[in-house]
């Protein structure tokens, strides 16, 4: 039969194109083997030199400079996409606790300095203007302390929080705590963010399921220092419980002026002795603390059979040596922050952020740290860890942990 | 509930007044707002916490202390800087800038020798025992810096109203150009006044750890603001207006903790909207400028 015009014409074409496209891949293959490796892969991520964050922020910023150091160290760390180590360079501004100066940084580290993983600095304030423009700019953020839950939702991939659950998920422990040891008179008393007040829907929650209306249930501005008329007001109303949601900064005056007004409660319940407890002894004593409850973190909680970094006892050696100071738990969150980088280059196919995010989940659920277990959520949040309700008690001239309730 | 609300509104409004009546003297006698108000009180904070953790040295004593060391620190900073401000085009404006950069540089500075970490005196420094005022109790701390704000505010009145360098004072805030041409030697009056004003500031510094909680260096900017509101309610330039602004601060301040405690941050700035409808000179701004 013989061949129309027509037919050796599209068979050339069709025959052409596939040749064009064995020679496309072929050298799409090829640029991707040839590829150099960086020379050293970038870590974004600001602190908090001044202002109200910074005594919780400038820890956080040791702990990940110990990670970095302690990579350099050894030649950088291990990427699997280029089969060897990379040095690594931290770029950090300091956003003097300002949430305005924070977005324009973030921008900046991602627009300016195109770094390679963006760290958000402590805290849910701080971190919260981080996620849209992370978001925005298809940039996955590392976030250590960020526990808002708002953060968290289907439609962002771009977000993976390290340590500690997400902030809703905190008094989980605590209201079964109330609810078995039969706490009918509870007052509750937070502060206006979003860190404490999800903490706040949550217990709020809890407890109208178990039928426990708070005898007092108010919120105060983050800003709050003087305690003293809102501790009398919390005491005409008679509660055997008082939980104070807030920062290191207002749990501080609010125990002292517990303390200077004499009042005694059954149970008195603040956050940040569990992560910041020699600050708070060193300004509210130990008999400010004693008998007073917390969600003890590590270094409280000590974790030392880990598979992946430095147990407890070895992070604290180390950190010591490094630093000259003990380490607290935002010490550990920057330096399991740290961690959670490894591990991720060590098992990411490339540095682009949705390979970073797959590769995250690789090990989720699997990695054991001094932090305890990482695990996330579809939605990035942390599941892994959870916390306990402790109570601080007086052992000679200072204070020992005692887990009182862990779910 | 009522009853406690109001003593306490009535002894934090009087720490509130010490608080603001350095920066109204100075104002007063200069017509610059010293930005750097709340940083020099932040410096008094951690002079008394020092002063009571090193040596044991009680925050009452720290007052006087603070108030000496401060008398001479801002008569240097008068005669080093001011009259150089002042032979400037535009003094006002500059002397915003210049007190700005001074509340940076402490803070700056505060940040590197005291570190971020907040610092508090310990409650029973000044006593433990609890007052009994009106049925209702009250913690000595309160009580004693109340008492020695007074004492305070008394002293300011005294130096004003009953010595030849108050006089002096009350002229040159009335008109620097008339006070200077009768002969008042004004850089002499305004030294003591930048003095005296920072000595102000330095005491409430030490009380402030017992009204307002822990202390740390980034603490000056809210205070300025506050302060700042404070000496509006009352009346700019007359530092005995700033006892009133003080204690309607103080009782705004503790009612709204009391009632509606999540809206207590708005107090200053709802008090400043206020009064800058309804009486723009501030609360005694008739009695300054017809005095």
């Amino acid at each position: 039969m013989m061949k129309t015009p027509f037919r050796v014409l599209s068979r050339i074409a069709v025959s052409g194109l596939i040749a064009s496209a064995m020679t496309l891949s072929g050298l799409a293959a090829a640029n991707a083997a040839s590829t150099k490796a960086p020379k050293q892969i970038t870590i974004g991520t600001l602190y908090a030199g001044s202002g109200s964050f910074a005594d919780s922020s400038l820890p956080q910023y040791d702990g990940l400079k110990f990670w970095v150091n302690q990579m350099n160290a050894k030649g950088g760390v291990y990427v699997k996409a280029y089969h060897k180590k990379i040095p690594l360079k931290l770029i950090a501004y300091n956003d003097q606790s300002s949430s305005t100066t924070a977005a324009t940084q973030y921008n900046q580290l991602i627009t300016q300095n195109k770094v390679n993983l963006l760290v958000s600095d402590f805290g849910s304030v701080l971190t919260s203007v981080a996620v849209p423009i992370a978001q925005e700019h298809k940039m996955l953020l590392i976030d250590p302390t960020g526990t808002g839950g708002s953060f968290f939702t289907p439609n962002n991939p771009y977000i993976a929080l390290t340590s500690l659950p997400t902030s809703g998920v905190w008094p989980t422990s605590l209201a079964d705590y109330l609810i078995k040891n039969h706490y009918k008179r509870v007052a509750l008393i937070y502060d206006q963010n979003d860190f404490d007040q999800s903490q706040a829907t949550t217990l709020l929650a809890k407890l109208k399921n178990a039928k426990i209306t708070p005898v007092y249930n108010n919120s105060v501005p983050t800003s709050t220092s003087n305690y003293s008329v809102l501790i009398h007001s919390i005491m005409a109303t008679n509660p055997d419980a008082v939980i104070e949601f807030g920062y290191n900064t207002n749990d501080i005056p609010f125990l002292q002026s517990v303390s200077a007004s004499g009042a005694h409660f059954k149970m008195l319940f603040t956050i940040f002795p569990g992560q910041l407890l020699s600050n708070i002894e060193q300004n509210v004593g130990v008999s400010g603390l004693a008998g007073t409850y917390t969600y003890p973190t590590p270094p409280l909680l000590v974790y030392n059979k880990v598979n992946y970094g430095l147990g407890m006892n070895a992070f604290t050696k180390e950190f010591q040596k490094s630093t000259h100071s003990a380490p607290n738990f935002l010490d550990v969150a920057g330096y399991n922050a740290g961690l959670v980088i490894q591990k991720t280059l060590e098992n990411t196919t490339g540095l682009g952020q949705l390979q970073l995010r797959k590769a995250l989940y690789t090990f989720s659920g699997k990695m054991f740290t001094l932090d305890g277990l990482f695990k996330l959520s579809p939605t990035g949040a942390q599941i892994g860890e959870t916390l306990p309700v402790a109570q601080l008690i007086k052992s000679g001239n200072g204070l020992k942990v005692k887990v009182v309730y862990s779910k | 509930m009522l009853v406690y609300t109001v003593i306490s509104g009535i002894l934090f409004g009087l720490f509130c007044s010490l608080m603001g009546i350095g920066l109204n003297l100075i104002f007063g006698v200069m017509r610059f707002v010293n930005l750097a108000h709340g940083d020099f009180l932040m410096l008094g904070a951690f002079g008394a916490y020092f002063a009571y953790t090193l040596y044991g040295i009680s925050p009452a004593i720290s007052v006087v202390i603070n108030m000496i060391v401060m008398i001479v620190i801002g008569a240097l900073i008068y005669y080093a800087f001011v009259p150089r401000l002042l032979r400037s085009r535009d003094p006002e404006m500059l002397s915003l800038i210049f007190f700005f950069g001074i509340s940076q540089v402490i803070e700056a500075l505060s940040v590197i020798f005291f570190t971020n970490n907040p610092r508090s005196i310990d409650w029973s420094a000044l006593g433990t025992a609890n007052y009994q005022l009106f049925g209702q109790s009250f913690q000595e701390s309160w009580v004693v810096s109340a008492l020695i704000s007074v004492i305070a505010i008394v002293l300011v009145y005294f130096y004003l109203y009953h010595t030849k360098l108050g006089y002096a004072t009350r002229a040159v805030m009335g008109s620097l150009d008339e006070a200077a041409s009768s002969g008042i030697n004004v850089h002499r009056v305004s030294a003591w006044a930048m003095g005296i004003g920072l000595a102000l500031a330095a005491a409430a510094g030490a009380l402030s750890p017992f009204f307002l909680g822990s202390i740390t260096p980034n603490m000056g900017s809210d205070i300025t603001t506050t302060s700042f509101s404070i000496i509006i309610i009352g009346s700019l330039g007359n530092p005995l207006g700033t006892v009133i602004g003080g204690l309607i601060y103080g009782l705004s301040s503790m009612f709204m903790q009391s009632y509606i405690p999540s809206w207590a941050n708005l107090v200053p700035y709802l008090l400043l909207f206020l009064i800058l409808l309804f009486k723009p000179s501030g609360l005694l701004g008739k009695v300054v400028r017809h005095a």
